[in-house]
């Protein structure tokens, strides 16, 4: 038996992963059923039988995604506690590094976040209309996340059976660090470019959102996901760790650093979440929620100030820059 | 549209139009509970549905109120069609428009008087203390204040009736539908209740009373009474 | 919080048929209880052993010779010392002591009182005994463990070793080492080191090992190889390797107990839905009366998933503080010895609290998801209960 799989956090991860998977598979079923016979103009028994039963998927997807949502600091703070027991990592970048599977699974969790809670966002509205006109399209909807969910499921139990505990793996400063001197960011940024498009996206994004440019705003949130990550990694993480050559993504989430890393994540990752989510509402199914736009705008900002704060506060005290 | 409901807004408040209900659609046990009805109710009106039991008031009552869907023909109430309505909308529906009387009164036995009558409004947004104050009100109306705190198991048959007469009414709906409404209370509970009838009558409320007691023969408030034999409105006809 | 009327009703629902949920909270603290207690005793023992031995030195190096550790060279310690960037030197003498009549070892460690200690424990620990004493005779300081064995013995204020050559050394018992690190020193026996060499029979200039301190750790890979180089039969052993075998151990422990757990919670799985799927079917009519009065599917839906997040969250609490309280405050009695069994003294270890974010989460987890996904579908069953259900 594989050590990895006796790691009390690799043990709950899955069993809840399974359980959950279960129960989106019951959701698939139905959801199958209901794309099948739905008609909404029919009075017959069956169609009121269906009725319910797109409460019962409702109700698994509902608790699915709250359970992802949690499920997924878990996930990174399960891979954490891994770098104890994988030689050679220091932190979770080495062992998410440690076979081709992890990479990928953190992608999709966060592709399948995005997706489910757009897919509430239709729902809801789908429920405030009369008719219900979006239900096959969330139906199908939910049937393309849940081949992406049946491919998540595989790569957690392919990711955690083939973790290595004799195969040493790099530390962070391997991976992220730029020995040899390469440049590792992407479209040959530099940092003072880097640092000018994240300013500039931010304040894209909060503009789009307040003229209602919803296809910028759309854009500009997915750029910043990305733009947002090399900056926090190859810039702001420099602040946080207060060493210039400590570039890494996970370790920020180690107590040592008081656990920021989920703050820093969590905060680009629900904020353009809640851009995109606007947006796409605004666009798709012209509905305007000044309460999405408002969290939105909150969340960015507060990891936009979380991440100069960082670089702010070290300047006070030592009165350079790194 | 087979109204032109904008018009009518304010003038009547319930339309039935060529509704059929069968149970068990489709199978050796099917049965027509109602045969293509027609019907028309007022705002203001108070009207009586007579009959036996198993003429199928109480299936048209429970149509009226969105508690079941009909198998055919449609359905408008104060301007809106509840024949066939998502969950949600059927749900407001109940919680905003109507306040239903049943026969079995259909308390919450475990709580209190007043626990009960708050009810309806549990989803409505309202703050406690906005709900307080509206069951306060309404039980005043139903005559069951002193009763307020106590738990509805140890009520007597008419304390239970007006304490479901004050949870239909605490949200103040335009149209109230009783089901056989004096069949469980004796005589002076019944006289009590028709008292109640004729003070909703005056604050304005469309009331339907399906019933077949015949203490509501020729009462002087009632506009119309509905009689129905058999799924089939056999006779309808104005008092006046 | 009280204006809100859906929690207001919430708990008065709650409070009113609290008789439904009983058996579930019951069930739900017992798993919780078990589950908490073996993670806390787990982490604690695990925090303890990983303390101790951050405490002792980095490096401990053998002459291994055909692949079997032989004494090591005292000679060694100056050339070791001659590395750069190392520190704390010191030579031990580290074996165990079979006593034959109860078949019982001691774990004897001799070590050289007047150098400077690299594992701080001892270091502390030296620095109240009063030498001058010590040396008066030949004395040992004992683990708990030890005294009690050898006062069960009849042996109060010395030993009597039985050396290689036959002789007998009566060892003074000066004090007994300090109870707090009794997870590692409940055995253990330190005497020094002349006095070891004699009781174990090693020559002259001999010792079992070495150990030493390298306080740069980005040059620990360096001075491995460096060793290497001086030495062509040495065995290194690192401490971040014995942290690793640590860690790993009791990982294994408290994951078998969740593999165990597994079994369990499909159990309870079908049980929790068995259970509310009747407790539900009583509530047909109730829920048909608030569906008819205007509550919509999502609103009971709503109301179900709170009251189970109650339960599950009032379970929860319960359960983690009575763990909480049988591990720290009654030293967790039964448990313990499957977590200590195999050491060949009598332990009595007082656990020191150490509780995690981490593992209540974990925790909650484990048992927060399949109660939640074993209710979810006779929840939405009762919820969808047709409202004319109030009419019959």
């Amino acid at each position: 038996m594989n050590e990895i799989l006796l790691n009390n956090e690799v043990i709950v991860y899955l069993l809840s992963e399974t359980v959950l998977y279960l129960l989106l598979f019951v959701a698939f079923l139905v959801t199958v059923g209901l794309v099948k016979k739905w008609n909404f103009d029919a009075f017959t028994t069956e169609q009121f039988t269906l009725e319910n039963r797109s409460y019962l998927v409702m109700t698994i997807i509902f608790f699915g995604i709250v359970l992802k949502i949690i499920l997924l600091p878990y996930f990174v703070y399960t891979i954490d506690a891994l770098s104890d027991l994988v030689p050679g990592a220091m932190c979770g970048a080495g062992v998410i590094k440690a076979n081709a599977y992890g990479n990928p699974l953190l992608a999709l969790k966060i592709v399948i976040l995005f997706l489910s809670g757009l897919w509430l966002s239709i729902n809801s509205i789908d429920l405030k209309a009369k008719r219900y006109p979006y239900l096959k399209l969330k139906s199908w909807f939910f049937l393309f996340i849940f081949v992406l969910l049946s491919a998540e499921f595989l790569l957690d139990i392919l990711y955690f059976t083939h973790i290595e505990t004799t195969n040493p793996v790099s530390c962070c400063s391997v991976i992220f660090g730029q020995t040899g001197g390469a440049n590792s960011l992407p479209f040959g940024l530099d940092i003072p470019k880097l640092l000018m498009l994240f300013y500039l996206l931010f304040a894209l994004i909060v503009l789009s959102l307040f003229s209602n440019l919803s296809l910028v705003s759309v854009a500009s949130s997915i750029l910043f996901v990305v733009v947002g990550y090399y900056a926090v990694v190859y810039f702001f993480g420099t602040y946080i760790y207060e060493l210039p050559t400590h570039k890494c993504p996970f370790c920020m989430l180690q107590d040592h650093y008081h656990y920021v890393g989920y703050a820093v994540w969590g905060l680009l990752l629900l904020g353009t979440f809640f851009a995109i989510d606007y947006a796409v509402m605004n666009v798709f199914f012209h509905t305007v929620s000044q309460t999405l736009k408002r969290i939105a705008i909150v969340l960015l900002s507060m990891f936009v100030f979380l991440c100069s704060g960082y670089v702010a506060v070290y300047y006070f005290k030592n009165g350079v820059w790194l | 549209m087979f109204l032109n409901t904008n018009g009518y807004k304010g003038w009547i408040m319930v339309v039935l139009k060529n509704i059929n209900k069968i149970y068990n659609e489709g199978t050796p046990q099917a049965f027509e509970a109602l045969k293509s009805i027609n019907l028309s109710v007022s705002h203001g009106e108070t009207v009586v549905l007579s009959g036996v039991s198993g003429s199928g008031k109480s299936t048209l009552l429970s149509l009226i109120a969105a508690l079941d869907k009909p198998s055919n023909g449609k359905i408008m109430v104060n301007g809106e069609l509840i024949s066939k309505l998502p969950d949600l909308h059927a749900s407001t529906y109940r919680a905003k428009t109507i306040g239903v009387i049943f026969q079995h009164f259909n308390l919450l036995e475990s709580l209190s008087v007043e626990e009960n009558v708050i009810v309806p409004l549990i989803n409505s947004g309202f703050d406690m203390q906005t709900i307080k104050v509206l069951a306060d009100k309404s039980m005043e109306l139903s005559a069951i204040s002193h009763k307020a705190s106590q738990e509805v198991k140890a009520l007597s048959g008419g304390e239970k009736q007006r304490c479901a007469i004050a949870r239909a009414l605490i949200h103040e709906p335009e149209l109230i539908l009783c089901d056989e409404p004096t069949a469980n209370l004796d005589r002076a509970n019944s006289l009590k209740f028709i008292e109640i009838l004729q003070s909703l009558h005056n604050m304005g409320k469309t009331v339907i009373v399906a019933t077949h007691d015949p203490l509501f023969e020729g009462l002087s408030f009632v506009r119309k009474v509905v009689h129905m034999e058999d799924g089939t409105i056999v006779e309808a006809k104005d008092s006046e | 919080m009280r204006n809100n009327a859906f929690l207001h009703f919430l708990t008065l629902l709650l409070f009113k048929q609290k008789s439904k949920h009983i058996g579930a909270v019951l069930i739900s603290v017992i798993i919780i209880f078990l589950l908490s207690a073996v993670l806390f005793l787990s982490s604690s023992l695990q925090y303890s052993l990983l303390s101790a031995l951050q405490k002792q030195g980095d490096f401990v190096v053998t002459r291994i010779q055909a692949g079997k550790p032989a004494n090591t060279p005292v000679a060694w310690v100056d050339q070791i010392l001659g590395i750069n960037g190392v520190t704390h030197v010191a030579p031990r003498i580290y074996g165990r002591y079979f006593f034959a009549p109860r078949e019982n070892a001691f774990l004897v460690v001799g070590i050289d009182f007047f150098d400077e200690q690299n594992n701080q424990a001892l270091q502390r620990l030296l620095k109240d005994v009063d030498l001058k004493r010590f040396f008066s005779k030949d004395s040992m300081l004992v683990g708990e463990g030890v005294r009690k064995f050898l006062e069960a013995h009849y042996f109060k204020n010395d030993f009597t070793f039985k050396t290689p050559k036959g002789t007998f050394k009566k060892v003074n018992i000066y004090q007994t080492l300090p109870k707090q690190a009794n997870l590692i020193d409940n055995d253990m026996i330190i005497m020094p080191i002349e006095l070891a060499r004699e009781i174990f029979g090693l020559g002259e200039g001999e010792v079992t090992d070495i150990t030493f301190n390298v306080p740069n750790d980005a040059e620990w890979d360096n001075i491995i190889t460096k060793l290497h180089l001086l030495f062509y039969d040495v065995r290194v052993i690192e401490k971040r390797e014995v942290k690793k075998a640590y860690e790993n151990l009791y990982n294994y422990k408290g994951g078998l107990f969740l593999i165990l757990y597994l079994v369990t919670i499909v159990t309870f799985m079908l049980i929790l839905y068995q259970r509310y799927s009747m407790v539900y079917s009583t509530e047909r009519k109730e829920i048909g009366i608030l569906r008819a009065v205007g509550w919509s599917i999502k609103d009971i839906l709503k109301l179900k998933f709170y009251e189970n997040l109650v339960i599950v969250i009032i379970s929860f609490i319960i359960g983690v503080v009575l763990a909480y309280l049988y591990v720290f405050v009654l030293n967790a009695p039964l448990l313990s010895h499957i977590f200590l069994g195999g050491s060949n003294l009598a332990n009595h270890v007082t656990f020191v609290p150490v509780v995690k974010f981490g593992i209540l989460g974990s925790i909650f987890l484990f048992y927060a998801v399949p109660f939640l996904a074993a209710v979810l579908i006779p929840a939405w069953k009762v919820a969808v209960t047709p409202p004319k259900e109030a009419m019959l």
